[in-house]
Formats: C-alpha cells, sequence, structure tokens
C-alpha cells in the first residue's frame, strides 16, 4: 500500500473512533489538509465504477492500478498517454494491398484501439464527440471511403483533451463532415440561376454542435420566455435569418488539392471546371488514400489575385445574437474572406452562453448519468466556461470535472434514477476487455456490430445519433420526466440480439474452444474466472466487481448463488464442463439482467 | 400538452374502455397505474383495418415528385428548379378524375411509374401542399408577430416530432398513431402483442401515452437462444436451458429499485411474450409464399425468398407487414398501425443522384404491397399513407434543396377516392412566389391535423374523440386553407 494510503486509513481510523464522522469527512478533511490528497478511490468497487465510466470497462489490472495510484495519478496518465490512431492502420493494409479495406477495417482498428489501447480516457471522449459531432458511413459520399472517417475520428482522438474552438473548427473544416452536411462545395449565391447557399451545416452546426434551439441558464435549464403564464415557453436561440448569415459564411470551400483560378470569374480563360471537378489527389491515384480527403478544405482561390471565387462577400451576415457579442447585433459585415469570415463566424458560436450548458450535459449523458441534476450540469458548465486559468472551453478539464463531479463520485448524493442504459457498444467493450478477449491471429473481425445493437461508430443513421438526448420511454420513465436516450434502440430485436450477441461469445467463442475450427472471432477467456468456479461465492464475487462494481443486490446474489451451486459435476458432464459452465452461466445471466444492464 | 392535460385526456379517452383483460398484459400495470376507472369493456369495431405510415425519412423534396405538365407552369417550375428540374418529356403523365383545386395537368416523377399505375387504377390519390399548422397561415399572417406558428420550423428533428404529433403547437413526443392505439388498444382480443407494429424501430407516430409499439425486424423474430424459449413458465423443455431460463425470469422479476430497471425489465417480458406469438404466426404465413412474388418482380429482381437481403429495405419491412396482416386472427388483432420508413430523403447535395433511386425504390414496394393486398382481397381492409418531416424548398442550392415545410403526399388503399389530387397547388414561380414563406419554403394549404384526422376516422374515431385528439382541428376552417374542416373526403366510409 502507498504511503499516502496507508496514512489516510490510520487516519480514517483515527477519527473513527475518536468522533463518528459524517460520511463524507474522509474527502473534506483531506481536500482541504494535505497537499497530496488521497482523492481516492477508497476501495476496488469504487475504482470499477469510475473505469466504467471513464473507459471502456474496468479490467482486475485497471482497478487494482486506479486504487493503488489513486484518481489524480491516473488522470494525469491518461492526459500524457499517447493517442492510438486510425488511419496508419488503414494505410498499412491498403499500401499491403493484400485485402479489401473498406469500413469493416476502420470498425477493426476502433476495436483494437478501445479494448487494448493505454489512452482509455482519450479514446472515451473521442467516442463521446463522435456521438454529438456526428459523421456517418450510412451516406453516399462516404460508404465507400473508410480512410476519411478514420481521419476525421482521429481528429477528435487527437483533440479530446484540447479545445472545443479549434476542434469545431477542425470539424466544420474535415472533408468528411463537409460531403456528410454538405458545406463542401457550397457557393454564393447565384441570382440567375436561382441558387442559394446551402443552409444544411449552418443549421446543425448551432442545432447540434453548439448552441442547439432554445436559450438555456448556465445549469442547462430552459429560460421562460413569459413567467407569467404556466409552463415554460422557450425562446428560440436563432431564427431563420441566423442560418441564412451562416449559410452565407460557410461558403468557397473546396478539397485543398484544387487548381487554382487563372483568372476572374466571368473572364473567358476562367477555369470554372477546377471547382467542379476538383480532384482530391493526383489522378489514379486510390482515392482513399487521396490528400484532399484527409486535409482541411480550403477556399477556392485563396492565395491568387482572384480571391476566393465562391465566398459571399457581398451583403452582411446576421450571426448569432447575445448579450456580450463582439460583433454588433451579431452582424458580420460584408467583404472578408472565405477563412476570415469562417473564423468570425466559429467565434460567434463560441462564446454563446448557450455552449457550456448544451455540450456539459450532452457529454454527461456520455458519461455518466442520463439526467443530471441543473446543479451538476451547471458545474461542468462553469468548467467549460472557465477552466481555472480563464480559458474557455477546454475538453480536458470539462471531462474531468464530469467524472470528478460529487454527483458523478458519490452515489448517495445522487437522486435515485442517477445512472444509464448500458450503451450496446459499451456492453461489448466491457464484455470483451474484463474477459482478455482476443483472436489468435491478433485481428478482429467484429465490422457490423449494429446488426446486435443498432450501432457502430460512425455509423448512426443520420445527423441525430443513434438515439436523441431527450428521448424518454413511453410510461414510467416519461410521466416521471425523466429521459433516456439509449432506450430509443433497445427495441424488441435489439434487446433479443443483444443477449444472444452475448451468449454466442460466452457460449461458444471462448478461448480454447475446439469447436471454433478455423474461425477465429474474438475469443473471451474464461480460464481465470474457471480456476475459482469450484467456489461459487468467490467467482460470484469477482463478477460483481468487474461489471457490477460491487453493487449487486443481495437478492440477485443469493439467487445466482443457488443456481450455480445447482450445477454439479454430475449434471454438467465433468469436472472441467462444470467449471465452465458455470462461469458461463453466471456471465450470461449477469449480463443479461437489468440489474447490470442500468449502469448506476 | 402539459402532462396533467395529458392524463386527463387519457383518463377521458379511456374511460369505458378499458377491461380485465387489459390487466393481464404487461401493460395491465400500466393501465392500472394510470386509470383507476375500469369500465365495462366497449369494443370498437370487429371489423379488421390497418393503417400502414410509410415515413419519407429526411424531407422528401414533394416539388420533384409531383410535376406541372402544361407547358406553362412547367416553365417557371423549370426556372425555379434550374439543374433541378425534370424535363417535361420526362414527366410520367396521371389523369385525375379531379384534379386539384385550381386547376393544372399534372403528372410523376419518372421513377414513380409504380405510383402513376396505382393512382389511374384509383387505388392512390395525392394530397396536395400538406404540413404542420396551427392555425390556417398564409404570407402575410407568416409574417405577422404573434401569430401561432409550429416551434422550429424547418429543423429535422423538431418536425419530425409535430408531423406525427396530433397538435403542431407542441414537440411532445406522442404521436397520433400512438394516441390512437391508446384508444384502440382495448379493442383487440390479444392484450399481449401491441397493436402499433414497427418495422423500422422506435418512432413519434406510434409512441402512445400507454402503448409503446412492437418492434420487429423484416426478417423475422428470434428467440433468447441461451434459454431457448420465451413462454412464462420457461416451457416444458427438461434441460438445462430450462433451469437457466428460470433464473433469468426470476432476475428480471426482482423488485427493481431503479426506474430504468423496472422499465427494462417490462421491455424483455414483453420481447419475449410477444416473440414466441409472432413466430408461430410467421410460421403459418411463411415468407416463400407466391403471393409475394411482386415483391421481387416489381423490383425487377428474381423471386428469392430465401434471401432477403436481396429485396429493397421498404419491400422487405411491406413483405412483413403483409404478413402480419395476414395473420390478423391467429394474433388476435382487428385494429392495427404498421409503420415502415425510407430514408435518405435529406437531400441537401447531389440530388440529381440521390433523389431518384429513392422515388424509385418507394414507387415499387407501394406498388407490389398493394398488389399482393389486392391479389389477396385485403386492399379495403388497410390504408396506407406516406409522412415525411417536411417539403424541402422550392428553390435551389447548388446542388440540392434545403429544409421546407409543405408538400405533397400519397394514400393507397382499396377505401381511397384515388385517381384525385386533393387540395391546391401552390405557385412555382421564384420572384415573389405568393406561397413562399421566405427563401423557397412553401406555406402548407392543408394541415397535417386535416390528413391524420380523415386517416384516422376511417380507422373508427369518433368525432369526440378526434377533438380532444387533435385539439387544433376546430381552427382549421375559413378560405386560407385549400379545403377547410376535419375530413379531407379522401377515404370511403368504413
Amino acid at each position: 500500500m502507498p504511503l499516502r494510503r496507508a496514512l489516510a486509513a490510520v487516519l480514517l481510523g483515527v477519527m473513527a473512533t475518536a468522533l463518528p464522522p459524517p460520511a463524507d469527512a474522509s474527502r473534506t478533511i483531506f481536500e482541504s489538509g494535505f497537499d497530496e490528497a488521497p482523492e481516492g478511490p477508497y476501495s476496488r468497487a469504487e475504482a470499477a465504477r469510475f473505469l466504467t465510466q471513464a473507459t471502456f470497462g474496468p479490467t482486475l489490472a485497471s482497478i487494482e492500478a486506479l486504487y493503488r495510484q489513486g484518481y489524480n495519478a491516473w488522470f494525469s496518465e491518461q492526459f500524457a498517454a499517447p493517442p492510438s490512431l486510425q488511419l496508419p492502420f488503414l494505410d498499412q493494409l491498403l499500401l499491403a494491398g493484400q485485402e479489401q479495406v473498406w469500413q469493416d477495417k476502420r470498425q477493426e482498428i476502433w476495436w483494437r484501439n478501445v479494448l487494448t489501447g493505454p489512452d482509455q480516457l482519450r479514446q472515451r471522449m473521442a467516442f463521446a464527440l463522435s456521438q454529438i459531432l456526428v459523421v456517418s458511413d450510412q451516406n453516399g459520399a462516404l460508404e465507400g471511403n473508410p480512410t476519411t472517417l478514420a481521419h476525421y475520428y482521429d481528429q477528435l482522438v487527437q483533440h479530446a483533451f484540447g479545445n472545443y474552438r479549434t476542434l469545431l473548427e477542425v470539424v466544420t473544416l474535415h472533408p468528411a463532415m463537409g460531403h456528410y452536411l454538405s458545406m463542401f462545395k457550397n457557393r454564393k449565391p447565384d441570382p440567375a440561376q436561382n441558387i442559394r447557399p446551402d443552409e444544411n451545416f449552418a443549421r446543425e452546426i448551432m442545432q447540434l454542435f453548439s448552441v442547439g434551439l432554445w436559450w438555456l441558464h448556465p445549469d442547462g435549464t430552459l429560460v421562460d420566455g413569459n413567467p407569467a403564464q404556466p409552463g415554460v415557453q422557450p425562446i428560440p436561440t436563432y431564427g431563420q435569418e441566423t442560418i441564412r448569415g451562416f449559410a452565407h459564411v460557410f461558403t468557397g470551400w473546396n478539397y485543398s488539392t484544387c487548381e487554382p483560378p487563372v483568372a476572374p470569374e466571368g473572364a473567358p480563360q476562367f477555369n470554372w471546371w477546377s471547382w467542379t471537378w476538383c480532384p482530391a489527389g493526383p489522378q489514379g491515384q486510390d482515392w482513399r488514400l487521396q490528400p484532399g480527403w484527409r486535409t482541411p478544405m480550403k477556399p477556392w482561390g485563396e492565395g491568387t489575385p482572384f480571391g476566393d471565387i465562391y465566398h459571399a462577400v457581398a451583403g452582411s451576415k446576421q450571426l448569432l445574437n447575445y448579450p456580450g457579442v463582439t460583433l454588433p447585433g451579431g452582424v458580420l459585415g460584408p467583404g472578408g474572406t472565405a477563412r476570415g469570415n469562417l473564423g468570425i463566424a466559429l467565434d460567434n458560436v463560441f462564446h454563446h452562453p448557450n455552449v457550456g450548458p448544451f455540450i456539459a450535459r450532452r457529454l454527461i449523458q456520455r458519461f455518466t448519468t442520463s439526467n443530471p441534476s441543473p446543479a451538476y450540469v451547471g458545474r461542468v458548465a462553469a468548467v467549460f466556461a472557465n477552466d481555472g486559468q480563464g480559458v474557455r472551453g477546454n475538453l480536458k478539464a470539462v471531462v474531468r470535472a464530469i467524472l470528478m463531479d460529487p454527483e458523478a463520485r458519490r452515489p448517495e448524493l445522487a437522486p435515485s434514477h442517477f445512472g444509464k442504459l448500458r450503451e450496446p457498444l459499451l456492453r461489448m467493450t466491457q464484455m470483451f476487455r474484463a474477459l482478455d478477449a482476443r483472436s489468435r491471429d491478433g485481428r478482429i473481425r467484429e465490422g457490423w456490430p449494429e446488426y446486435h445493437g443498432a450501432q457502430a461508430v460512425l455509423r448512426s443513421p443520420t445527423v441525430f445519433n443513434f438515439f436523441l438526448p431527450d428521448y424518454a420511454l413511453p410510461g414510467e420513465i416519461a410521466q416521471s420526466g425523466l429521459v433516456a436516450p439509449e432506450f430509443q434502440i433497445a427495441t424488441d430485436p435489439y434487446i433479443i440480439r443483444m443477449h444472444n450477441f452475448t451468449w454466442g461469445r460466452i457460449s461458444w467463442a471462448w478461448w480454447g474452444n475446439p469447436g471454433l475450427g478455423s474461425w477465429d472471432p474474438l475469443q473471451v477467456d474464461l480460464n481465470r474466472e474457471m480456476a475459482i468456479a469450484h467456489d461459487p461465492e468467490r467467482l460470484l464475487e469477482r463478477l460483481s466487481l468487474l461489471f457490477m462494481s460491487r453493487r449487486m443486490p443481495p437478492a440477485m446474489f443469493d439467487l445466482l448463488l443457488v443456481h450455480l451451486r445447482d450445477m454439479t459435476v454430475q449434471n454438467q458432464g465433468g469436472e472441467e464442463n462444470w467449471r465452465r459452465r458455470r462461469v458461463q452461466d453466471a456471465l450470461w445471466l449477469i449480463l443479461s439482467s437489468p440489474q447490470y444492464l442500468v449502469e448506476k | 400538452m402539459r402532462r396533467s392535460d395529458r392524463r386527463e385526456f387519457l383518463r377521458q379517452a379511456l374511460h369505458g374502455l378499458v377491461g380485465s383483460a387489459a390487466f393481464g398484459s404487461v401493460f395491465g400495470k400500466l393501465f392500472l397505474a394510470q386509470n383507476a376507472v375500469a369500465g365495462q369493456r366497449t369494443l370498437l369495431g370487429t371489423d379488421y383495418r390497418a393503417l400502414v405510415c410509410i415515413f419519407l425519412e429526411g424531407g422528401n423534396d414533394a416539388f420533384n415528385t409531383v410535376l406541372p405538365r402544361d407547358p406553362a407552369t412547367h416553365a417557371q417550375y423549370a426556372q425555379t428548379r434550374s439543374f433541378l428540374a425534370v424535363p417535361l418529356g420526362s414527366v410520367v403523365p396521371i389523369n385525375p378524375i379531379s384534379g386539384p383545386l385550381n386547376g393544372g395537368t399534372w403528372g410523376l416523377h419518372l421513377d414513380l411509374s409504380g405510383v402513376a399505375e396505382l393512382f389511374e387504377q384509383g387505388r392512390a390519390a395525392i394530397v396536395a401542399n400538406v404540413g404542420p399548422l396551427v392555425r390556417p397561415t398564409n404570407k402575410q399572417l407568416y409574417n405577422q408577430r404573434g401569430h401561432p406558428l409550429p416551434p422550429q420550423l424547418f429543423s429535422h428533428s423538431d418536425q419530425t416530432v409535430v408531423w406525427q404529433t396530433p397538435r403542431a403547437d407542441t414537440r411532445t413526443r406522442l404521436g397520433w398513431g400512438g394516441r390512437l392505439a391508446d384508444i384502440f388498444h382495448a379493442t383487440n382480443p390479444n392484450q399481449v402483442l401491441s397493436m402499433n407494429v414497427s418495422l423500422a424501430g422506435e418512432n413519434v407516430f406510434q409512441a402512445g401515452e400507454v402503448v409503446l409499439p412492437y418492434f420487429v425486424s423484416p426478417d423475422g423474430v428470434e428467440r433468447i437462444s441461451a434459454i431457448a424459449t420465451s413462454q412464462p413458465n420457461c416451457g416444458p423443455a427438461n434441460d438445462w436451458r430450462r433451469r437457466r431460463c428460470l433464473t433469468f425470469r426470476a432476475l428480471l422479476d426482482l423488485p427493481h429499485a431503479h426506474v430504468f430497471e423496472r422499465a427494462y425489465a417490462d421491455l424483455t417480458r414483453r420481447a419475449m411474450a410477444t416473440s414466441e406469438q409472432v413466430l408461430a404466426a410467421l410460421e403459418a404465413f411463411p415468407r416463400n409464399d407466391p403471393a409475394y412474388r411482386p415483391f421481387w418482380e416489381r423490383a425487377s429482381l428474381p423471386w428469392n425468398p430465401d434471401n432477403l437481403a436481396t429485396l429493397p429495405s421498404l419491400s422487405a419491412q411491406l413483405l412483413m407487414i403483409v404478413r402480419l396482416i395476414r395473420a390478423r386472427s391467429m394474433l388476435g388483432m382487428v385494429r392495427q398501425l404498421f409503420y415502415a420508413r425510407l430514408g435518405g430523403f435529406d437531400t441537401h447535395g447531389d440530388q440529381l443522384n440521390q433523389h431518384p433511386p429513392l422515388l424509385s425504390q418507394f414507387s415499387q414496394a407501394v406498388r407490389a404491397f398493394q398488389e399482393v393486398l389486392d391479389n389477396l382481397g385485403l386492399a379495403q381492409l388497410v390504408t396506407t399513407f406516406t409522412a415525411s418531416e417536411f417539403g424541402r424548398t422550392l428553390t435551389v442550392n447548388s446542388s440540392g434543396t434545403d429544409h421546407g415545410w409543405g408538400g405533397h403526399h400519397f394514400v393507397f388503399g382499396g377505401a381511397v377516392r384515388g385517381r384525385r389530387i386533393y387540395g391546391r397547388m401552390p405557385s412555382l414561380v421564384a420572384q415573389n412566389n405568393p406561397d413562399d414563406a421566405g427563401w423557397g419554403q412553401i406555406i402548407p394549404t392543408l394541415s397535417v391535423d386535416q390528413y391524420a384526422a380523415t386517416l384516422a376516422k376511417w380507422f373508427g374515431l369518433s368525432d369526440a374523440d378526434r377533438d380532444l385528439m387533435f385539439p387544433n382541428l376546430i381552427h382549421m376552417s375559413g378560405p386560407i386553407l385549400a379545403i377547410p374542416g376535419p375530413d379531407l373526403g379522401f377515404l370511403n366510409p368504413p
């Protein structure tokens, strides 16, 4: 036991005998009293619970490590861990030329990184961001292009602990987003042809990526436009004029690889085709390797005497208007460059007071609970507004605030509905990680997880993600005024398929099963648990720690204990089968129980 | 609607409808919790009727769906639509018995030939320029401060809700199909299987206060393999799977402290109970019945019932719907609402390549669906209709169209007063268009409430319940609307 932890234990013991402290005394005393506060976790169970929220699933080793090092050291280690990326793997496969490289290979490298990467928190943050800043391979322009999506995901990974303003710009200018929300090749108005700028990205960057539709208080609750009326009358954050303003700002961008214009628009030599048929790379090059798909978009004409040909400069643009806005009235005047105006517009979005509470709530929902209290949202939003060093949008500080918030760390302070339905991909990763799943040749063939769980990374059906942040299952949940996003995809077929996915892995795809033949899926390793299967109480204790942070209800524990005791060497076909089947039954019954599936 | 209002509405709507049969179902608890009043169970009808909603997700471009065919209007259209305009020679002609109120000669996109055939046969009608309205609205009222408008017009997520709910002034996620089910559910002899069946996952249309849809995949129903059976007593099997099943069920049935656990346990119990029933029904009506050949033939595919993956998504969804409708007696269904979805209509970019294949898939699928229903003598029992979160802008961007408001819709079936265009076509001019709310978003001249109430009336909804369910319907009158009143007239009385 490290010294500081031993010291803490001794002090706690002394206090406990001297005067019974309130339940939270240990925290408050140590936070104010010692240089290096032993901030917890105070038990392996607490460590497991934290790792369930912050990683792709605890393992016995990661629980032990966190328990020994404490949260602060863990965060330092995670913030310093080098990012695990996707694109190098796909490029390597493409250049080797030995196999097909489609979206399933992008899924493969996602699995590998989240199952075995040391940068767990970074990967978990990128996963959360990928469900907010959505692009998807369910799109005609992107389905055949796994590398641009891998590159996009890598940007989320790289900027996971960076600044949200920077990330917004990276996302805005990414060719994958350009194609997904059609800012790519968006053009200034052409009255002669009745063409006006595309409003797609303009609308969604505000509605989904930053401010949302309604004015929010700093704690994320709706501002009431008319307190005299019963109920809350929400106030729209922007109108159609603002969408048009942003649509004009987001014009003039194309691949970074276009031939520049050689003459002004309208001149006889004007090469409009260099815009229209701009290639993403050299002729004949595999599009999956082309630089245009993996470098930020560029204004066509930038740096030439002819300027940003297709950027809308005539007329002023209504952007967001809010107290303290830099632009007078939120209006951007005529002129400027595509890049300059884009920077001004993104600043205008980023500094809107809604961004903190809006993004805070969405991130909290991805990490800890579907229904954070306004106070929790407010605390995280305050960190978004100012990380303590005067910096706005510091995601490193934000993710730490989300995970270390009293509501997240101390169940006794949280409301009784704290928690969320585990999303299918996190169920899968938790099982694979806890049971050290691996294949014989090291490859991962899990390219289509949406068949089982209606979820696969960057494969949402629309820009609205797999589920809506405000989805409320009809019945008791909706009537309690709660939301439950993940329930939106917990439909009959997927409830059953997820149970079958789990059972298929546990009952069949286990490490060492000779019945697998040449099939080489991810195989869960049951040996470690089989070694203690003769002692069902110990087995259940361990599984309860790994999967339920030791919070398995006693009645559930007892039911499972009876079940396992009823399994004998005689009725299970010999010693080895008996051990394995006890582990299999225990695992499946836990992993398909409501008690496990609602993470609390 | 505030929650207390909804409860009150539901209490009224359900009064006298909830009988003892409901209490044995998985919904029983919900009924019980919400409705202490358990009167005599009244059947609302014993003749089978089903509504099928086909949701065109993303906002279908109605103005490249129904097209002008007289040269003068087409010239206006071509000028406004620029590079997106379908040439006059490619418009598929239709010959309505009665056209839109403002006249003109109309046709369909060349990829809608199947829909055109149904129209000519009198099996299809077009309802022109429908959209969410809180009150009748024209350009002047639209620009008038304080005139009530649907919240967050032109936003996907919000208009998806508003389009499918029975009132356009809230974003409450309760669909008019769900509300119908809240009322009609008790009519079905089977109180375990939901009367709302979705082939395309969670949706607003079918979300009720108490009735959740049953979700089924187009390729069928699976059992939980670890326990082999979904029967409540874990079945007669005597192997270890029965023992596992008993423990699995015991864990489900433990008292749950967390509201999400209770909800999830309910969902799982329901999935298990219904999967047994639906499996049995589908075995009685197998997919390889030659009656379903049109689904392949209309899509120009060889008949291959063993491989559903060969069938386009919408066809596969509609095929499963026919099988379930045929199994209605086995399943104990008298009233049903189905939901199917075709996605990809959000054609901001590359519309010339993206939109036509979607229309084609839609047309082939509904053409086959109607043909199969006709052949099986089910045409009078089933009415199919389209919905979509909005029409698209009449004006264009550099490669597509943006979020609009009003749009044209189709209704199919034997009960449809077909071969007619209902309502009024909006102006197609680019400049100073009197129907244009701003930048090409066309103001609807029929409200979704009218459209839905017409369908609901055919389904059996009483006028009194209708006025409770669609509270803004009483305002849908006067000269601004193409057709005033609660019934647009496109369905024959049952």
